[in-house]
């Protein structure tokens, strides 16, 4: 038997509510020493909770969740109170007076996933939920904790092993009349699964910019006005800004979300030829900043003739031409990845930010799974064994497109589990007359 | 009464497994005895008279590259010789041979009789003597107790078998044969986990009572393949067609009405059969939608009218075959020779078998065949010639010798059987192996005859005819990855006009034999390798078409030997390693894996389930340690 376990389920400080969440064999003991009863099963009861001297410690909701039909799978008690810190310390005190111990960060969903309550993809997703930072990036992580994240999968997964077994069979039982590599439906069955692999390569990608954000540099020569922008775009004064050139000499960095993408911004130092020492410094400072941004903003002047942008970055760019208030243009998107701005009025700025949206994938429709690298390193194996495979298929090689097959089955089983060939032949064999 | 002599190893059994056993063990060095029932059946086809097909003919040729006599047999009995698969890639076509079975008996007879170091003795073993788990000597019928280091038991359908035809049942190793129950009564009171499967024929038709011109006739492949290694044309009898006919709805009319009494229906049958091979009752019941199914005709033998109507075994009475019989096209007047009847029989879980298919329980003693849970000629006789060996090798202390995956179907049998077991009789396919490319016909030599040879399994002559061969295509290797085709040479015109390729500039004739259109006869009709023998290139070719899958794989095998060797220690309890889950961890207390290479390998394995077997086998051996 497993120990029991307690901790503070809500986060530290904040809220008007707290919940302590007890899970494993104790809860019983821990209720009738706290609440002098046992709740009845799923049923929310208003009480006190007391210490054993009689002090009552906090009042508000019992509810208890008898194995196996809880979280974990083991009996479970929540306390939900008023979310003092105090009042929950002395509460989490009296509990692991009762011989419970603390539980360990995530042991709650350990528990759930060795008692079958989650599977390997859930159990993930639960991980990347309590780890998420935005509210986008939580309600991924919620559609991935309720299983579609798995379903999808586990239907591409169905959907090869019938192809499989469809080419697997013409190869095997050559002599029973079933050849179907022919058949143009296997050619339109590889592309339909390929397009839901490129969605859910796409779907779990948005999932996993929400939690880990864009990274985001802002460019350009001096005084085309790096610094303003920065500050428009967080709304606060972050950087001082002066119409001498040169003035940001190190790398300012700011927050932001986007619709909840975070954002993290950094304002460099404005690339021109200098020998001041400490200009140099912030100059090779901003070079390091552009090389690991996914995004680099590049700031001009509107009135530049110049469009000529750097392309070492690793990530994508996107030309801001500002002070168009100078020029007279109008401000707003020019292009896909060009826009004309005013960041002293903020005039072109939220066309500025859709583009940033779009740079990261961002789904409006927010249908983003929380993605792992895992997930998309397998998925992104599967899309290049379904695109070979129908390479071979159009060429009619019929054992190389069941071996990239193989291989896309393979990638899949890293998510939910392998297929054996075993499992592939009783496939063929409940589908087809097989034998003479 | 003790036998006059000890032997290293004793084979009982003359069936397909037993004979590559004693063959294996005798070549080996070892001296070994071959004990059957009966002398005339050595090498007795039991079942159709045929030897290979897809997945089968890749084991026949392995046995074959290992000096095995299987191969060489079927081309001096083959009557019908055909490839199948021709129009897919090289790696899963196969060759299948009808086979006259008194011409393959004959030449199973007399391999066995030319082999040094082996013994025939006609008596049948009904018990064994053992010595603290061990081995030590079987005792016979006729009272004879025999001596050896170690024993191979290759017992086919024999084991307890017994004999259904509708609701008549009677105990029976084999039509016209008896059953071997004082061994089966012993062997199951030893700690070997016992069960039944199921097997079936179908009638015997006198063929002079055939109309075949209502048949459609499917003659042999021209040109003629060959099945062994050292096989050729010339060694071939006279070659015959087969034919096909087909069930039709009255055929299943008249099955549907006797279902009450097929003892597979009844429930007298308790033992499983295998489903891609299924009875035809099997076959008009669960698949009710179709209204034919297809029946291969095929000749018993040059010298005997008796037909083997391949697609109907059943084991429905006798007066129900008859009237299903006569039902089918060009059978409307058939006499049936001998009926059809389903056989049961006992196996032993090939999990309690060590890779070597020595029994984990009982030490020297080596299963191999139907008893381990398979079914066919070939799957027997790959399993005889690895237990063989390996007794033969235990007995001289040596250390076992077992294929692995990679390596050959012979791997990939093995390490199916005795890790996940056999749930239904095991028959190969060439889907059960991961590395199907590599695994091919045409280099069944190249990957196996060199150990072979090292092991002691392949005679002089074998293997100077592979040298040979491999000198030929090394030398024709060496000659593709040589040459450049240089744009407007003559040679590069007349490659293109012979392909139909065109070429852009020089490009090396190793990337140019790469696009799918050129084909070996393209280079040797330009007069490129006029000199080289077009199968060699063609073989040669093949390589070059699979080589970036080919790489590909090695690195998957490399991965795979990583896990082979992590060793899972044999005290580790699943149910201890928190976070897996309930049915995986169900799974591997069943298989018992002996390493994270055969963990992997469970249906429904995921990557973080192996990490976690992988650490707690660490976590394991470094308690034992410290400990």
């Amino acid at each position: 038997m497993s120990e029991t376990i307690c901790a503070v389920a809500t986060p530290p400080g904040r809220g008007g509510i707290g919940i302590v969440r007890i899970s494993g064999s104790a809860c019983q003991r821990v209720a009738r020493e706290l609440l002098g009863f046992i709740p009845s099963p799923r049923t929310a009861i208003h009480t006190d909770f007391c210490a054993p001297d009689g002090e009552t410690l906090d009042s508000g909701i019992a509810l208890y969740f008898p194995s196996p039909a809880s979280y974990t799978g083991e009996d479970v008690l929540e306390l939900q109170g008023h979310g003092s810190p105090i009042a929950l310390e002395r509460i989490v005190g009296c509990i692991l007076d009762q011989g419970v111990r603390l539980a360990n960060p995530g042991e709650f969903t350990e528990r759930a996933f060795r008692n079958d309550k989650l599977d390997l993809a859930q159990a993930e997703a639960v991980a990347d939920l309590i780890a998420s930072g935005s509210a986008e990036a939580g309600r991924a992580a919620t559609r991935s904790l309720t299983g579609e994240f798995s379903l999808r999968i586990r239907e591409l997964d169905q959907r090869v092993l019938k192809l499989r077994m469809f080419i697997e069979s013409a190869i095997d039982f050559a002599e029973e009349e079933i050849d179907f590599l022919g058949d143009t439906e296997q050619q339109s069955r590889l592309d339909e699964m390929r397009s839901l692999v490129e969605a859910l390569i796409d779907r779990s990608t948005a999932g996993l910019t929400m939690q880990i954000g864009l990274d985001v540099a802002i460019a350009g020569a001096p005084n085309v006005g790096k610094s303003s922008l920065l500050n428009r775009l967080l709304g606060e004064d972050r950087a001082i800004v002066t119409a001498t050139a040169g003035t940001t000499r190190d790398t300012l960095h700011g927050d932001l979300s986007l619709d909840g993408l975070p954002v993290r911004l950094t304002d460099t130092a404005g690339l021109h030829a200098s020998d001041d020492p400490i200009e140099l410094m912030g100059m090779e400072r901003a070079q390091t900043a552009l090389s690991t941004a996914d995004c680099v903003l590049w700031v001009i002047d509107d009135a530049d003739e110049n469009l000529s942008t750097p392309d070492m970055y690793r990530g994508k760019t996107l030309v801001v031409r500002n002070k168009c208030d100078l020029t007279g243009n109008t401000p707003g998107a020019v292009g896909k990845t060009e826009f004309r701005t005013c960041a002293l009025t903020g005039a072109g700025l939220s066309d500025v930010c859709e583009g940033l949206k779009q740079v990261a994938g961002f789904r409006a429709g927010t249908d983003a799974f929380a993605g792992r690298p895992r997930h998309i390193a397998a998925l992104k194996r599967v899309d290049d064994a379904l695109s070979q495979a129908a390479k071979e298929l159009s060429v009619r090689e019929g054992e190389l497109v069941a071996e990239n097959l193989r291989v896309a089955h393979e990638s899949l089983g890293e998510i939910v589990g392998i297929t054996t060939s075993d499992d592939l032949l009783g496939e063929i064999f409940s589908t087809f007359c097989i034998g003479k | 009464m003790k036998f006059p002599t000890a032997f290293d190893v004793i084979v009982i059994g003359g069936g397909h497994a037993g004979v590559e056993a004693a063959l294996a063990s005798a070549r080996v060095g070892a001296s070994t005895l071959l004990l059957t029932q009966a002398i005339e059946t050595i090498g007795q086809m039991s079942c159709n008279p045929a030897i290979g097909g897809i997945g089968k003919s890749h084991l026949v040729r392995e046995i074959d590259a290992l000096g095995g006599v299987m191969a060489t047999a079927a081309d001096k009995a083959g009557i019908h010789f055909r490839i199948l698969n021709n129009s897919k890639g090289p790696a899963v076509r196969a060759t299948r041979v009808q086979a006259d079975r008194v011409l393959y008996r004959n030449a199973i007879r007399q391999a066995v009789e030319r082999q040094s170091n082996l013994s025939v003795f006609q008596d049948m073993m009904v018990d064994l003597t053992l010595q603290s788990d061990r081995i030590c000597s079987v005792s016979t019928r006729l009272g004879m107790e025999i001596e050896a280091r170690a024993v191979v038991l290759t017992t086919g359908t024999f084991l307890g078998g017994r004999i259904f035809v509708g609701r008549e049942q009677h105990a029976g190793g084999r039509a016209g044969d008896p059953a071997s129950v004082e061994l089966a009564e012993k062997l199951r009171s030893l700690p070997l986990a016992a069960g039944r499967l199921k097997t079936g024929t179908p009638p015997r038709i006198d063929g002079s009572t055939v109309d075949f011109s209502k048949l459609e006739e499917q003659p042999g492949d021209e040109p003629r393949p060959v099945m062994s290694f050292l096989g050729t044309r010339e060694m071939h009898p006279r070659q015959v067609s087969c034919h096909i006919t087909h069930t039709n709805v009255r055929t299943h009319d008249i099955i549907r009405r006797a279902l009450d009494q097929s003892p597979m229906f009844t429930g007298e049958i308790e033992g499983v059969g295998p489903r891609y091979c299924p009875s035809i009752e099997d076959k008009v019941v669960r698949f009710a939608e179709r209204d034919q199914h297809q029946i291969f005709v095929e000749p018993e033998g040059l010298e005997t009218t008796e037909l083997y109507p391949n697609g109907i075994s059943t084991s429905l009475p006798f007066d129900a075959q008859y009237e299903a019989v006569r039902s089918i096209r060009g059978f409307e007047n058939a006499q049936i020779t001998r009926p059809g009847y389903a056989i049961e029989y006992d196996f032993f879980d090939p999990r309690g078998l060590l890779p070597s298919l020595e029994t984990k329980n009982i030490e020297n003693l080596f299963f191999a065949g139907q008893i381990n849970g398979t079914t066919g000629y070939e799957e027997a006789a790959a399993q005889g010639l690895v237990a063989g060996l390996n007794a033969a090798r235990k007995s001289a202390g040596l250390a076992a010798w077992v294929p692995q995956r990679h390596e050959a179907y012979i791997g990939v049998l093995i390490d199916d059987l005795t890790t996940m077991g056999a749930n239904e009789p095991y028959r190969m396919f060439t889907s059960r192996a991961e590395y199907r490319l590599r695994l091919r016909q045409d280099n069944a030599d190249l990957r196996l005859t060199p150990i072979g040879r090292e092991l002691g399994l392949v005679p002089d002559d074998r293997f100077k005819v592979f040298t040979t061969r491999s000198k030929k295509l090394e030398a024709c290797n060496e000659a593709l990855s040589r040459t450049t085709i240089r744009l407007n040479s003559d040679m590069a015109n007349k490659l293109s006009k012979a392909s139909g390729e065109r070429l852009s500039k020089d490009i090396p004739l190793l990337d140019f034999v790469k696009r799918p259109a050129v084909r070996a006869e393209h280079l040797t009709s330009a007069g490129v390798f006029a000199n080289t023998d077009e199968s060699y290139l063609a073989q040669a070719l093949i390589d070059v078409k699979y080589d970036g899958y080919l790489r590909r794989q090695d690195q998957a095998i490399a991965r795979a030997k990583d896990q082979m060797s992590i060793r899972l220690p044999d005290e580790l309890n699943f149910r201890e390693i928190d976070g897996l889950s309930n049915e995986l961890r169900e799974k591997l207390e069943h298989v018992q894996p002996r390493t994270l290479g055969n963990a992997a390998s469970i249906p429904g394995m995921t990557p973080a389930a192996l990490s976690l077997l992988s650490v707690y086998a660490k976590r394991y051996s470094g308690l034992r340690k410290t400990a």
